[in-house]
């Protein structure tokens, strides 16, 4: 079962448009307004909330990087991205 | 407490360090090793975006401003997203053109034009200026700090601070000199530093290393972790709100925010140093994969401690001030000056390695786009390589020095962050061109002069010169009530727009005239030739690479050798590089037999040589060193003559090219006379390709090509020339090598007897195309001459008029098999002819009828096998009664046989009437005939009887002969006559037995020769003398005459009715 989901999400994840889409995503959710949600002087754990979103969304953030850059690899070397539209320059 | 010396002294020792590390790669790449291709150096590499601003700056900023810090890091994780395509797309762009800079880069795009690429260097120049000098500052303040905070406890030990007023300049010259020693020493072809690399890769690992040490310290050992710090900065909940929230000044700050963001997205990427580690250092596409992870992680880390140093400063201190150094004075404060010393190292790395890599990248483009356009029009000399590389040293110390120039002026007034935005600022003015340039096909070279230009113009008025006014500089109401008194034009407050910070204020309008300027231009105004094909080097470097031009578009006007470019490109990256370079580029291309390049592969080997030029010292002045290397000797690239200018078909020939391939083949189809097939063709091709003259010469039988057929202008000596092929005319050498020759302009014509003709007739330019098929000799050529055109011969066009050519040696030698078959029809027709009446002649030479003679009674034939024979029979009547028979057989059956049957005869008929008796006329016969016989190597044989009628005598001899046969009545068997004698023909002395029979009444003789005899069945069996006697035996009451007819009938029966192999005659006598 995993290796089947794992391998779709992988697909979908070499498409150039998820990549916009997590590019955008992450401008949206760095900018006003949504910014303004945790723009709050409250602090959870005695740590300020806009610090701990910041920091908390940089490591998911850059997980979700490295998951995008192991499923193009992973992809890659499986050679599963005949359909995926994987983008034009790879076969050169 | 630290003495001076030991700072100098770890200082040093460090910088010895990081030198051995730069050394050792440096090695490692010259014996073919790197240590720096790998995924982790590339990403520690690209940390040298965590400058001193970083190291101290972000503490500073955080304990005033608050988080948005923070931004300055975040946005390069987010910009880390695209750069799997973004980045990748630009490193690819610049490998396949060896580009050396963004200033390279952005020129390169839009035509490699030498103005953009001035005025990204002279912006990269002023732009890097507050970031150089932030550094000198962080260098020299904590250099200051650290040694000489005891002298606030202790000011004898170093007098009245001592090195305050000239820590910076010697922090610049020190810089200056790092920059020198790692990316300076020697002038290369390519702008890959590996020493650098790897050191610079060293001091991002020793400043976030000791980053994190202070950080831990100050976290854990003067606090009680995070948590105690945010606790205790609860006890002033108003500062701890202010510095984690955005305050209540909403949306200015968000404008900040929002500012503050995509200024460092741009910067990671446009920033010189960013983009010359990012694109130029990089050694493989794949490494990028792994840096969009691991970079962000790099600035996650050296981040995480920043909030609680600034915090725990602010707690530990009591306020905010001096919070740019809190990384340096909380451990001195604390009592920990080690931990000052690796704090300070620590800043001193990233103050290092920011000064090293941007200084290097600054002044290449210094070299390349500001000081090679004056070099390039200079004449190139063989010292220029030592001018190069020293002007280059030159360009970092000012690079440095400008930095340092700007921290004089503005010294204090900003803090470090602030500083270094300005920076950052001018950085993203490079954006939209660049961006642009490789996604967008329109995007021109006056879009983005005008683009950058009008966006350094805006940031120079509202972001540089206000910070040199606040720093009192220049004393100037300008800020506050405008230049000339105009506010609507006040720096800060531009057209009316205030309410928002410096930075947001200047970032928009200088990004609105930038993109604004870039789009209107791009789009109003019209690309030239140059960009159009860079656009498709950038635009479409994925593109699959059969999407170029089918064939070559461009001509050099006077054909250069390879050893000028050779030299040419000894002079700016010296002799080996050079010879290296070009043996690796010969590899894979053609040369022709005089040892140079074709005329076609011409034009490509002045690119490879720009290209190889533009890695030293970038593709605008590598395109204006070579394009004025060629006016020199006078020759320049120009567009070739595009013979097919209608539409140009999809597939890779053209529509009129298949036009004439099908008018031709028409041609060739239409008719089989060669004259009107090459008149329609030459006419086809003048017409078709605006020829003045087309000739068809063929080779004739001497070998001198002479004319068939022209079409065209009357030009008298061209047309009337018949060639002897010879090397040194180029329709001889065309003919001599099968290979098709063309000169493209006269002018530059090698050959002087050619060199006189054209001009005379004014030609300037024509080829000579062999006519020959596939792998055969040519059997003429063909030639094509214009009057007005030149660089007419491309490529696809020799190779139209090779294949018309090749048709047409079909044509030709389907015509001149032709005419060999039907002269050779002709021929068999008159031979046969000639024949028939050679048989008639020579049956004529026989007797017609036999001789009429009392006493015997005689029958005789003759049948030759072909039309003429070597048989023969003849009666010589001696008086009333007596009567000579001779009968022969000359060997073969050609006409040499039956000349010398007819030459026997005439002899013959000489001797016989002198000589006396059978033997002797037979000695003499064969006397006569010995040398003729010898010299045709033919021989006779012949049978000579006198037979007299009154005593029934016969008397004979034979010279080898077959002997006749005698039956001589009634149940008796045959006889042969036989005598001894040798054939006729092979002694020149021969003695001939002569023998007498007496014959009787009804006796039957029959001489014949050997074709009937020897006649064959099927079945191999010869029809044999024994047939023959039965057959006289049967008929001899008959006539002679039944018994030939009988002999006849039986011998074809004999055969099964095929046609005789020899030559049958027979003589029958019957005596009465």
């Amino acid at each position: 079962m995993w290796p089947k989901i794992r391998m779709a999400l992988f697909r979908r994840l070499c498409l150039m448009e998820s990549w916009v889409i997590f590019f955008i995503l992450g401008l949206i959710m760095m900018d006003f307004p949504f910014i303004t949600i945790f723009d709050k002087p409250v602090t959870i754990f005695d740590i300020p909330l806009l610090y701990l979103y910041l920091q908390a969304g940089w490591l998911i953030s850059i997980f979700v990087i490295y998951l995008f850059v192991k499923a193009n690899i992973f992809v890659k070397t499986n050679n599963l991205n005949k359909d995926t539209g994987q983008n034009e320059g790879e076969q050169r | 407490m630290l003495s001076v010396e030991i700072v100098i002294g770890v200082s040093l020792l460090y910088i010895a360090l990081l030198f051995s590390v730069a050394y050792y790669a440096e090695r490692k790449q010259e014996k073919g090793e790197s240590i720096i291709a790998n995924p982790y150096v590339y990403s520690l590499s690209i940390a040298v975006y965590a400058t001193s601003w970083t190291f101290y700056g972000s503490v500073g900023k955080a304990a005033t401003t608050g988080l948005d810090f923070l931004l300055i890091y975040l946005g390069p994780s987010l910009t880390a997203f695209s750069w799997w395509y973004l980045l990748r797309k630009i490193v690819r762009i610049a490998k396949e053109n060896n580009i050396t800079s963004i200033a390279d880069f952005i020129s390169s795009r839009y035509g490699k034009s030498q103005w953009l690429g001035a005025l990204v260097t002279v912006i990269a120049l002023l732009g890097i200026m507050p970031y150089i000098a932030l550094q000198l500052k962080a260098v020299s303040t904590t250099f200051d700090i650290i040694c000489n905070y005891p002298t606030i406890q202790l000011p004898f030990m170093h007098g009245q601070a001592p090195l305050t007023g000239h820590t910076a300049f010697i922090s610049a010259f020190i810089l200056s000199v790092f920059g020198v020693i790692f990316g300076a020493r020697h002038l290369v072809s390519s702008e890959r530093h590996e020493g650098l690399v790897a050191a610079i890769a060293v001091e991002s690992i020793v400043k976030l290393a000791s980053f994190l040490i202070v950080g831990i310290f100050i976290t854990y050992f003067l606090f009680n972790g995070i948590s105690d710090i945010f606790v205790r900065m609860k006890a002033n909940p108003a500062l701890l709100y202010q510095l984690t929230t955005f305050g209540r000044t909403n949306a200015v700050s968000y404008a900040n925010w929002f500012t503050l963001l995509y200024i460092s997205m741009g910067a990671i990427m446009f920033l010189p140093r960013q983009f010359h580690i990012l694109v130029i250092e990089n050694s493989a596409e794949e490494h990028i994969k792994d840096a969009m992870w691991r970079f962000p992680i790099y600035m996650f880390l050296i981040n995480l401690f920043v909030v609680p140093i600034a915090l725990g400063g602010i707690l530990y201190t009591g306020s905010s001030s001096g919070a740019d150094y809190f990384v340096l004075t909380l451990p001195l404060k604390s009592g920990h000056p080690w931990l000052a010393l690796i704090a300070f190292l620590g800043g001193f790395s990233a103050a290092a390695g920011m000064v090293m890599v941007e200084s290097v990248a600054v002044s290449t483009m210094f070299l390349n786009h500001l000081v090679m356009p004056v070099i390039v029009k200079l004449k190139p000399r063989a010292w220029f390589s030592i001018l190069l590389i020293n002007l280059k040293r030159f360009g970092i110390f000012l690079v440095v020095f400008l930095g340092y120039l700007y921290h004089r002026i503005v010294g204090e007034t900003y803090m470090l962050v602030n500083i270094g935005l300005i920076s950052f600022a001018a950085a993203a003015q490079f954006g939209p061109s660049l961006i642009g340039g490789i996604y967008w096909r329109k995007g021109n070279k006056k879009g983005a002069i005008s683009g950058i230009f009008l966006g350094f113009l805006l940031w120079f008025y509202t972001l540089l010169l206000p910070s040199v006014v606040e720093a009192g500089w220049w004393q100037t109401d300008i800020m506050v009530r405008g230049p000339f008194g105009i506010g609507f034009l006040k720096p800060t407050a531009l057209f009316g727009l205030t309410g928002f910070d410096i930075w947001t204020h200047s970032l928009f309008w200088s990004m609105f005239f930038n993109i604004g300027g870039y789009l209107a231009c791009s789009i109003i105004l019209q690309q030239d030739e140059k960009e159009m094909e860079q656009v498709r080097k950038f635009v479409d470097i994925f593109a699959p690479p059969q999407e170029e031009a089918p064939w070559e578009a461009k001509r050099l006007s006077k054909p250069i050798t390879i050893m000028q470019f050779v030299n040419l490109m000894s002079k700016f990256i010296g002799e080996s590089q050079a010879h290296s370079a070009i043996s690796e580029y010969l590899g894979e291309s053609e040369i022709d037999e005089r040892g140079g390049v074709s005329e076609f592969e011409l034009p490509n080997l002045k690119r490879f040589t720009e290209k190889t030029l533009a890695a030293s010292v970038g593709a605008a002045a590598a395109g204006a060193i070579v394009e004025s290397y060629l006016s020199d000797i006078g020759s320049k690239m120009e567009p070739v003559y595009d013979i097919y200018s209608k539409v140009r078909a999809d597939l890779t020939e053209s529509s009129e090219n298949l036009y004439v391939r099908l008018r031709a083949s028409e041609i060739m189809a239409g008719t089989k006379d060669l004259q009107a097939i090459m008149d329609e063709l030459l006419d086809l091709l003048r017409r078709e390709f605006k020829f003045d003259l087309t000739i068809i010469r063929l080779r004739n039988d001497e070998g001198i090509l002479t004319r068939r057929s022209y079409q065209g202008e009357e030009l008298r000596s061209i047309i009337e020339r018949s060639v002897q092929p010879e090397i040194n005319t180029y329709i001889g050498e065309a003919f001599l090598a099968n290979k098709p020759q063309f000169v493209n302009d006269t002018q530059h014509i090698l050959k002087p007897e050619s060199k006189e003709l054209m001009e005379r007739e004014g030609i300037t330019s024509f080829a000579h195309i062999p006519i020959a098929r596939e792998g055969e000799p040519p059997l003429g050529v063909l030639s094509v001459f214009s009057k007005s055109i030149v660089g007419l011969f491309t490529q696809p066009f020799i190779a139209l008029l090779t294949s018309l050519a090749g048709q047409l040696a079909q044509a030709v030698k389907i015509d001149s098999e032709m005419k060999a078959k039907e002269k050779a029809e002709l021929e068999n027709v008159r031979v046969a002819r000639d024949m028939e009446i050679a048989q008639q002649i020579q049956l004529s030479l026989l007797p017609a009828t036999p001789p009429d003679l009392t006493g015997a009674e005689f029958a005789c034939r003759c049948l030759p096998a072909t039309h003429v024979g070597g048989d023969y029979y003849d009666f010589f009547r001696r008086g009333k009664n007596v009567v000579d028979i001779v009968i022969a057989d000359v060997s073969g059956h050609s006409v040499g046989a039956a000349l010398i049957m007819a030459e026997t005869r005439s002899v013959l008929r000489a001797e016989v009437y002198a000589a006396g008796s059978a033997g002797k006329i037979l000695a003499n016969l064969n006397r006569l005939l010995y040398e003729d016989l010898t010299r045709a190597e033919l021989f006779i044989t012949m049978f000579y009887a006198k037979y007299n009628a009154d005593t029934r005598q016969l008397i004979y001899a034979n010279a080898g002969h077959n002997p006749p046969m005698i039956y001589p009545g009634e149940k008796a068997s045959c006889r042969e006559l036989d005598a001894d004698g040798l054939i006729l023909g092979v002694k020149q002395d021969v003695i001939f037995e002569e023998r007498n029979i007496q014959l009787n009444r009804g006796d039957m003789v029959l001489f014949y020769t050997d074709g009937i005899t020897e006649a064959q069945n099927d079945r191999g069996e010869l029809f044999g003398a024994e047939r023959l006697c039965g057959i006289l035996a049967e008929g001899y009451q008959g006539t002679p005459e039944t018994i030939i007819e009988t002999i006849l009938r039986k011998v074809v029966i004999h055969s099964g009715g095929a046609s005789l192999e020899d030559d049958i005659s027979m003589v029958v006598m019957k005596v009465d």
